[in-house]
C-alpha cells in the first residue's frame, strides 16, 4: 500500500509539472465553459430532455478522446523511451502495483478537471441564485448522478489510455491510440442510443449481452438514467470489469516487457 | 583468493540458461561471488554478460538452472531479491524533470526507507558519490554523463544493499570521473559485493578482484588476474635493455635455457641501446636466474631488466579467440 502511495504521488508529480497537461486541460475547460454558456442560453427553447446538469456530463463524455490521450500517453510510454521503466522495476516493486498507481494518478487528474468543469454550474448557481434554481442545479440526485456516471466512465477512459501508453515507447503513438479507442467506444456508445427493443422483446442471448456489458453499448442510455439520480448498480460493475480488465492488460503487456 | 577460505557465496548461481527465442543467451553458467569480493564481468558484445545481470536483478526469469542472491532463490522469490540488491541498468536511464535530491528520496520511498533512516541514507549516498549540495538541487536532465552516473550508483546504494550490480559502470566517462567511481568501490570493498560488468579492461584490472570472462553464453575462464595470467599464458615473457655488447645475447640465453625465444630486437631511439624480448617456458625463476648470469658478463652493460606481465586484455582476447574461432568454424561447415 505504501508503494502504492509513493508511485501515486511520484505520477501525480510528474503530470502537474508537464506543460502538455497543462495545455489541454485550459483548452479544454475553455471549450467545456463556451459549450456550456451557449447550452444554457439556449436550453429554454430547444428539446433536451434531461436535465441541464447532464450536457456538462456529456460534454466531458464526448470531449474525454480529445483530454484523456494527454493524461495518460506519457505515463508508460515516456518510461520505454527513456528506459526508466527497468530501474523502476529494479526497486521492490510489483508490476500489478505500479500500473495500478500510475492509472490512479491519470484518473484523480481526470476527477480534478471534472470537478473544475463543476464549478461552471456551481457558479451560476452562486452569482444567478434563480437562474440555478429554474435550470434545476439545485438537485443533488443531479450532482450525484452525475459525478458517479463521470467517475466509472472516466475510471474506464484513463485505463483504455494507460493500455495504449504500455503498448508503445512513443507518446504520440499511444495518444492517437488512445483518442480512436476512445471515439470507437463513444461511437459504439452513440450508435446504440435510441435503440428501443424493450426487454420484454428481446431475445436470451440479448439480454445475456445487455448483462455482461449493458453499459458498454448502452452507456448514453445509462445516462438517462444516472442524471436525474437513479444510480444503476450493473452499469457501475460493468464498468469497473472494463477497467480491471484493461489495467490487466497492462500489467500483463509491463510483465511481457521483462521477459 | 582460495576456494577454501572464500566466504559464503553472495551470489550461487549453477547451470544458469536462457534463451531469447531461437538464440541462446546463456548456455548453462555456473559461478559463485562471496561476500564482499569485487567481480568483473567481462565478455564480447553479445555473450551474456547483460542478460546474467538482468536475470540476478531479478528483472527478467531464467529459463532453466539454479541462481540464488543474498540466499534467496531467484525461481521461487524473483521479487524479493531486489530487497538486497542494488541496480545499476546499462546506460543508466534517469527520468530528467526530477532534481536529483527528488529522484534519490521516491527511489527510496520505493525501497522502503522512510523517516530518520531514509534522511540519513540520501545524506550518506549523496556524500559517498560526491553529489554535494548545489547538484543535488539540479534537475538530472541537466546534469552532465559523470554526474549522472553518479546518481545512479547513489540510488544502488541507498537501501544498504549487500550487493551491487552495476551494468557498464563507467562507459562514456572521462578518467576523472571513471576514477570517482573506481574510489567509490574502494571506498565500500569488504562491506558489499560488486558485479560489474565493463568493456574497459583496465578498468576491471584495476578494481577487480576476480573475472569472469563469457562468450557466446558460456564462461571461458574466471580467476584472479594472476589465475587467468598463468592459465592463458604458460610463457614467461622478460626483457633486456643492454649497450655496447658484442656478443650474441641470443646464444648466452639459449646456454642458460633451451626453450627461451628471441621474440623482439629492437633500438631503443638513438642512445645506443638494444631491447631484447625472450619467452621461455620455464618460468620466473629461470629468468632471473638469466638475469644473474648477464651481469656477471664483463663486455655487456645492462641498463634495464623486467619480467613482463600479460594484461588483462591479452588473457581477455586469449580466452574469447577459441570461442570464436569455434563459431567459425561451425559458421563455415
Amino acid at each position: 500500500m505504501k508503494q502504492y502511495l509513493v508511485i501515486l504521488k511520484y505520477e501525480l508529480f510528474a503530470l502537474f509539472i508537464s506543460p502538455a497537461t497543462y495545455v489541454a486541460t485550459f483548452y479544454f475547460l475553455a471549450l467545456l465553459g463556451i459549450g456550456f454558456r451557449f447550452f444554457i442560453e439556449s436550453f429554454s427553447y430547444s428539446d433536451w430532455i434531461l436535465p441541464p446538469l447532464s450536457s456538462l456530463v456529456v460534454g466531458l463524455l464526448f470531449g474525454a478522446p480529445a483530454l484523456i490521450p494527454f493524461i495518460t500517453m506519457r505515463c508508460f510510454a515516456e518510461e520505454r523511451r527513456l528506459g526508466t521503466l527497468e530501474t523502476l522495476v529494479s526497486a521492490p516493486i510489483n508490476i500489478s502495483l505500479l500500473v495500478v498507481g500510475k492509472w490512479s494518478a491519470c484518473f484523480l487528474f481526470f476527477l480534478c478537471i471534472s470537478i473544475l468543469s463543476f464549478c461552471y454550474p456551481l457558479l451560476l448557481l452562486f452569482i444567478f441564485p434563480e437562474q440555478g434554481y429554474n435550470l434545476g442545479f439545485n438537485n443533488i440526485e443531479h450532482w450525484v448522478g452525475g459525478g458517479i456516471y463521470l467517475f466509472i466512465f472516466g475510471g474506464t477512459f484513463t485505463a483504455i489510455g494507460v493500455f495504449s501508453s504500455s503498448i508503445t515507447k512513443n507518446q504520440m503513438v499511444a495518444g492517437m491510440l488512445t483518442f480512436t479507442l476512445l471515439t470507437l467506444y463513444i461511437a459504439l456508445m452513440t450508435f446504440s442510443f435510441g435503440d428501443s427493443t424493450s426487454d420484454e422483446y428481446s431475445s436470451k442471448p440479448d439480454k445475456l449481452i445487455g448483462a455482461l456489458f449493458g453499459s458498454f453499448n448502452n452507456g448514453l442510455v445509462k445516462l438517462e438514467q444516472f442524471s436525474v439520480g437513479l444510480i444503476d448498480i450493473s452499469t457501475i460493475l460493468n464498468q469497473i470489469s472494463l477497467t480491471i480488465f484493461f489495467l490487466i492488460l497492462s500489467a500483463i503487456q509491463i510483465e511481457r516487457l521483462n521477459k | 583468493m582460495n576456494a577454501e577460505n572464500r566466504p559464503l557465496p553472495i551470489i550461487e548461481v549453477i547451470n544458469l540458461k536462457k534463451k531469447y527465442g531461437r538464440i541462446h543467451a546463456l548456455k548453462g553458467i555456473s559461478f559463485s561471488i562471496g561476500k564482499g569480493e569485487i567481480v568483473g564481468f567481462l565478455g564480447p558484445n553479445g555473450a551474456g554478460k547483460s542478460t546474467t545481470l538482468r536475470i540476478l536483478s531479478g528483472l527478467i526469469p531464467a529459463d532453466s538452472g539454479e541462481a540464488k542472491v543474498c540466499g534467496v532463490d531467484l525461481a521461487e522469490e524473483e521479487g524479493q531479491v531486489r530487497n538486497h540488491i542494488g541496480y545499476l541498468a546499462e546506460n543508466n536511464p534517469l527520468p530528467e524533470d526530477l532534481r536529483v535530491i527528488e529522484y534519490l528520496n521516491f527511489r527510496a520511498l520505493l525501497k522502503g526507507l522512510e523517516g530518520s533512516r531514509l534522511r540519513d541514507r540520501i545524506k550518506i549516498v549523496l556524500e559517498t558519490c560526491d553529489l554535494e549540495r548545489k547538484i543535488s538541487e539540479r534537475k538530472i536532465g541537466n546534469l552532465s554523463k559523470g554526474y549522472r552516473q553518479r546518481v545512479g550508483i547513489a540510488d544502488a546504494l541507498l537501501a544498504e544493499p549487500r550487493l551491487i550490480i552495476l551494468d557498464e559502470p563507467t562507459i562514456g566517462l572521462d578518467p576523472h570521473q571513471s576514477a570517482v567511481t573506481r574510489k567509490m568501490m574502494e571506498r565500500l570493498r569488504g562491506e558489499v559485493s560488486f558485479l560489474l560488468s565493463s568493456h574497459i579492461l583496465s578498468e576491471v584490472e584495476a578494481c577487480c578482484d576476480r573475472m569472469i570472462i563469457l562468450s557466446h553464453g558460456q564462461i571461458v575462464a574466471e580467476g584472479s588476474l594472476y589465475d587467468l595470467q598463468k592459465r592463458f599464458i604458460n610463457k614467461t615473457i622478460f626483457e633486456i635493455v643492454v649497450s655496447g655488447s658484442k656478443i650474441n645475447i641470443q646464444k648466452e640465453v639459449r646456454l642458460i635455457d633451451s626453450t627461451c625465444e628471441l621474440l623482439k630486437d629492437d633500438p631503443v631511439e638513438a642512445s645506443g641501446k638494444r631491447r631484447f624480448t625472450f619467452s621461455t617456458l620455464k618460468g620466473d625463476s629461470v629468468a632471473e636466474s638469466i638475469i644473474k648470469k648477464m651481469f656477471q658478463h664483463k663486455d655487456l652493460k645492462i641498463s634495464e631488466f623486467q619480467i613482463t606481465r600479460p594484461d588483462l586484455e591479452t588473457i581477455f582476447l586469449r580466452a574469447t579467440k577459441k570461442n570464436w574461432d569455434e563459431k567459425d568454424f561451425i559458421r563455415a561447415h
